[in-house]
């Protein structure tokens, strides 16, 4: 590579904050031009990496490598594989659909569009990092932008919630820190030199009951941010009181950093104890499905039901990873993805509706329809995605994990399913309160329907929705090499034997099923 | 052995030879305030040139003068350079005081300095007596640093409590003393380890309970806990100007004092001090960190907030040697952030005022942007957040720990540093998220800040961010302030 194209993904946003702070106080109007055009700028970055990905590699791409402080072994440790590729993508997409969605922020706009790209840039970094302490440096860096996301320009109850949301997830990383420094002295008892570098930490010799320990600890930092069930209490007040691009934000990629170190991490460093803990994860995320499920079907929130329904769709994601199945975990990270597009809109769709009618409470509506046709459109056509209609994208995700996980846990799976038809429940259900009908209040008579801002932000969403549940191959092509070296590498270390690798079975849609 | 050094007291020269013009200027002269403090500049300017010298000659000799009193080592010279330029920034943030006290002026710049020659010493001596001299000339000035507001009840109160207290914990620092001699016949520093790693101590008792006491009168002087108990009240009392100082001053110079020492004197029997330390940091931790949460004023929160990073630094004592490096670390960027935040403290609440609620906070990023900004990177820093040097601090001394074995205290430190951001960002949230309260509002217009205020903090957010992000050039240094 000519050009450091993974620092400049995590840079540029951060440097896009500088600038977007600096402009004029005279000259307001240039604060969105300019944070969209950094957003998409860094959106256009993240396209070049998904079409320049070697779908042959299964290894790290465009790796940077820098020693910060070569005593301690630490390096400035950058690189992209199957598994971070969308991630990133989806963080760079739904950037500068937030930033649209916030131009009628009016307190502190422009600290509000540079919160934005602070988080962007950390969340890129999250992703990206290969070095423990890179890592946690961007995994922590974060709450704070998000802190200040809530905090600032969050609901009515967004102290309470932001207090919460940063005690919970910085409890988690504490446990995370430990473990990390765990790691690095026994590296420096194996290596002889202490190393916070990922890959060279992959070589060493973890004993079984360290292994469970440092599984836990690194653990409950991620189940903390998937939510995983118990630990999800935190989520539904976060979600709720943030404003729409941080709720989009929040749900669409924050919640992804705890599957994706479940992935990278505890599967990678601690592949004994994961054969061992695997299913107790994997009863923990069903549970997850059922009871968000069941919760928000008794929401009288509608931002807190579209809250509820990410443990649940979480709760999917965990339980293909931890089905060490290829479908499995290959479907854990296309649902990531699956997740943060759909969510994602249903946070935006939400805040359209709050923005006019200032309530979230579904029984304040009824018969929106009538009045907002292109509306309930977008909310139906999204609500069909969120519960995995055949051709769009979540029925590819949750497919690939029900088929994943039920090879291996056949029980957990069937339950899982439940979740599904409980997602028809909760979301159509809504959907029959808030749309069909007469209007019979009189505020809904008079709303106005989306106009063409609002449209130019769901559109392209929608596009990748239909698109990725019609055609997913290229990126399943991009994670599935990813997730075979993951597989390998548990199948060598512990002489675990993953059923129905890649292969056996043609989940392609049919075509050239490798042998 | 027995020749004289003048660089060895270097420093300490220059800080006694501007005490004493700055008091003959003041009879004499009757000058205005501002000659007496470029006085004080230039002294300070003076001490820390001389400092870098010894820094420079140590490096490659370190020595021993003064028939056995003062160390000339790279760890004498860190200290008196870290020293040297916390007293500037200490005298800057204070400036505003200082001009308040009118012709006391003259005494408070000589307390300060006076107070910052027995902390260089403290971290120089290589002699317990002179240790204890050292000890005494710091505490002494800081006694009355606390009271120098001797129209308030408060502050009398806190110079009081500081002064028994302080007495009684010099006093049982002086057993310690007395009982390390008993075991080993010699006051050297040095001596002791030489004695202890030659010959093996066949009843320690006395030795072991020598050691426990030096622990616990220098514990009193960084205020850890169970020994905190003055902290709290004294920072309260004393005028804001000079608490952060107080503060500062007496962590650096207490912890060079200690881990010097803890790891050359009593280093053979690492094994019987290094649990007794993570008990009391472990203790320091959770004490400072949940009674922390508890204060509604900012100074007393501050207080025991130290109260836990005394307990931080603690954490990497327990590693010895290896731990000495990154108590420099900590300590130093910690000193640099406290005083910051009393700077902050003493412009919002007033320099001379000794209670400072946190509802004066509400809204001050709106009144005063550079103040509050200042104080939300302080609190950042403070509470661990990374790209601050408070994230790398707590990272290396859990490092070391985890290295010597103490999983148990790193677990404790890094789960309470979490209990500890709740308070960290109540600040914050006061500051950014809540309107100003209608008290503040009518009172308000005070919060103007000066430029020596605005010097200070600008130094002190460039300390703690550059050395949160290129912490290089400081671990250099700090891996070679080693003591001889």
């Amino acid at each position: 590579m000519d050009f450091n194209v993974l620092s400049i993904l995590v840079w540029l946003p951060v440097a896009g904050a500088a600038v977007v702070v600096g402009l004029p106080r005279r000259r307001p109007e240039l604060v969105v031009p300019v944070a969209f055009a950094l957003s998409a700028l860094t959106l256009g970055l993240a396209g070049f990496l998904v079409f320049q990905f070697d779908t042959a590699d299964a290894g790290f791409q465009f790796v940077e490598k820098t020693a910060i402080w070569s005593d301690l072994g630490i390096d400035y440790h950058l690189g992209v594989d199957g598994i971070s590729l969308f991630l990133v993508a989806l963080t760079a997409f739904l950037f500068p659909i937030g930033i649209v969605a916030s131009v009628n922020v009016a307190d502190r706009r422009k600290e509000f569009m540079a919160t934005l790209l602070l988080l962007e840039g950390a969340l890129i970094g999250v992703f990206l990092a290969l070095d423990l302490i890179v890592f946690f440096v961007f995994f922590e860096v974060l709450l704070v932008p998000m802190y200040f996301l809530i905090g600032l320009w969050g609901g009515e109850r967004r102290l309470e919630a932001a207090l919460k949301f940063f005690l919970y997830t910085a409890l988690g990383s504490a446990f995370l820190l430990v473990g990390i420094i765990f790691l690095s002295a026994q590296a420096n008892d194996q290596f002889g030199s202490p190393s916070f570098n990922y890959l060279e930490l992959l070589d060493l010799d973890i004993s079984r009951s360290a292994q469970y320990w440092l599984f836990g600890a690194f653990g409950i930092a991620f189940a903390i941010k998937v939510p995983l069930f118990p630990f999800h209490t935190w989520l539904p007040d976060a979600h709720t009181e943030a404003p729409t691009a941080g709720s989009v934000v929040l749900a669409g990629v924050l919640l992804k950093m705890g599957t994706y170190g479940f992935l990278r991490f505890n599967l990678n460093l601690f592949p004994e104890a994961t054969v061992q803990l695997a299913g107790f994860l994997a009863a923990l995320a069903v549970i997850g499905i059922i009871y968000g499920a069941a919760v928000a079907i008794v929401q009288p929130d509608l931002k807190r039901l579209v809250a509820y329904s990410s443990v649940s769709h979480l709760g999917f994601v965990v339980l293909g990873i931890f089905a060490l199945t290829s479908q499995g975990i290959s479907g854990g990270v296309i649902q990531m993805v699956n997740h943060g597009l759909t969510t994602g809109a249903l946070f935006l769709l939400v805040g359209m509706i709050y923005e006019r009618r200032h309530t979230r409470d579904i029984a304040d509506y009824g018969g929106i329809q009538k009045v907002m046709p292109w509306f309930a459109g977008f909310f139906l056509f999204t609500a069909f995605a969120s519960i995995g209609l055949p051709g769009l994208n979540g029925f590819v995700g949750e497919f690939l994990i029900l088929l994943g996980s039920y090879s291996r846990h056949p029980a957990l799976a069937v339950i899982a399913a439940f979740g599904v038809l409980l997602a028809a429940v909760y979301l159509l259900w809504a959907y029959e309160r808030i749309f069909t009908g007469e209007p019979d209040k009189e505020e809904n008579k008079a709303l106005s329907d989306i106009g063409l801002r609002e449209v130019g932000i769901l559109v392209p969403i929608v596009a990748l929705i239909v698109l990725l549940g019609v055609y997913p191959k290229p990126v399943l092509d991009r994670i599935e090499p990813a997730v075979e070296r993951v597989l390998d590498r548990i199948e060598d270390q512990t002489g675990f034997d993953s059923p129905l690798r890649i292969g056996d079975i043609a989940v392609e849609h049919g075509e050239e099923a490798s042998p | 052995m027995t020749e004289i050094s003048y660089l060895a007291i270097g420093p300490v020269a220059a800080l006694t030879l501007g005490v004493v013009v700055i008091l003959l200027v003041e009879v004499s002269l009757k000058p205005r305030t501002g000659l007496l403090g470029l006085i004080a500049g230039a002294s300070l300017l003076a001490g820390f040139a001389i400092s870098v010298a010894q820094w420079v000659e140590a490096s490659d000799d370190p020595v021993i003068r003064f028939r056995g009193m003062l160390a000339l080592d790279p760890f004498a010279a860190f200290g008196a350079v870290v020293l040297t330029v916390l007293g500037a920034v200490a005298l800057l943030v204070a400036w505003p005081l200082i001009v308040e006290q009118g012709r006391r002026a003259a005494e408070f710049i000589a307390l300060v300095l006076l107070a910052l020659s027995g902390m260089i010493l403290m971290a120089a001596s290589a002699h317990f007596i002179m240790l204890f001299l050292a000890l005494e000339v710091a505490s002494i000035s800081l006694y009355v640093l606390a009271g120098f507001n001797r129209g308030s009840a408060a502050s009398n109160e806190a110079s009081v409590k500081y002064f028994l207290l302080g007495s009684f914990a010099s006093a049982v620092f002086l057993y310690g003393v007395a009982l390390s001699y008993a075991a080993t016949g010699t006051l050297s520093i040095n001596g002791t380890a030489e004695f202890l790693s030659d010959n093996l101590v066949l009843e320690p008792a006395a030795l072991l309970a020598g050691i426990g006491l030096l622990i616990v009168g220098l514990g009193f002087k960084v205020s850890a806990a169970p020994f905190h108990m003055w902290a709290p009240d004294v920072y309260q009392g004393a005028a804001s100007g000079v608490s952060g100082f107080m503060t500062a001053g007496a962590k650096v110079a207490g912890f060079a004092a200690l881990a010097r020492i803890a790891v050359t004197s009593y280093a053979p029997y690492i094994s019987d001090w290094a649990p007794a330390v993570a008990v009391i940091a472990a203790l320091s931790v959770l004490v400072g960190t949940l009674l922390a949460i508890a204060q509604s004023d900012i100074k007393r929160m501050l207080a025991y907030s130290s109260v836990a990073h005394a307990g931080f630094i603690l954490t990497g004592l327990v590693a010895g040697i290896d731990g000495v490096p990154y108590i420099w670390f900590y300590v130093v960027t910690y000193a640099f952030q406290v005083l910051g935040a009393f700077a902050v403290v003493a412009v919002v609440s007033g320099p001379a005022g000794t209670r400072s609620p946190l509802t004066d906070y509400a809204g001050l990023a709106r009144r005063a942007p550079v103040l509050a900004g200042s104080l939300a990177l302080l609190m950042f820093s403070m509470a661990g957040i990374p790209l601050t040097a408070g994230f790398l601090s707590k990272l290396y001394v859990f490092r070391e720990a985890v290295d010597a074995g103490y999983l148990w205290l790193v677990v404790l430190g890094a789960v309470t540093s979490v209990a500890g951001l709740f308070f960290y960002l109540r600040v914050i949230v006061l500051m950014y998220m809540k309107p100003q309260s209608e008290a503040t509002a009518s009172g308000g217009g005070e919060t103007l800040v000066t430029d020596p205020i605005r010097v200070a903090l600008t130094g002190v957010a460039v300390v703690t961010l550059a050395f949160g992000i290129v912490p290089g050039p400081l671990l250099d240094v700090v891996t070679n302030a080693l003591p001889l």
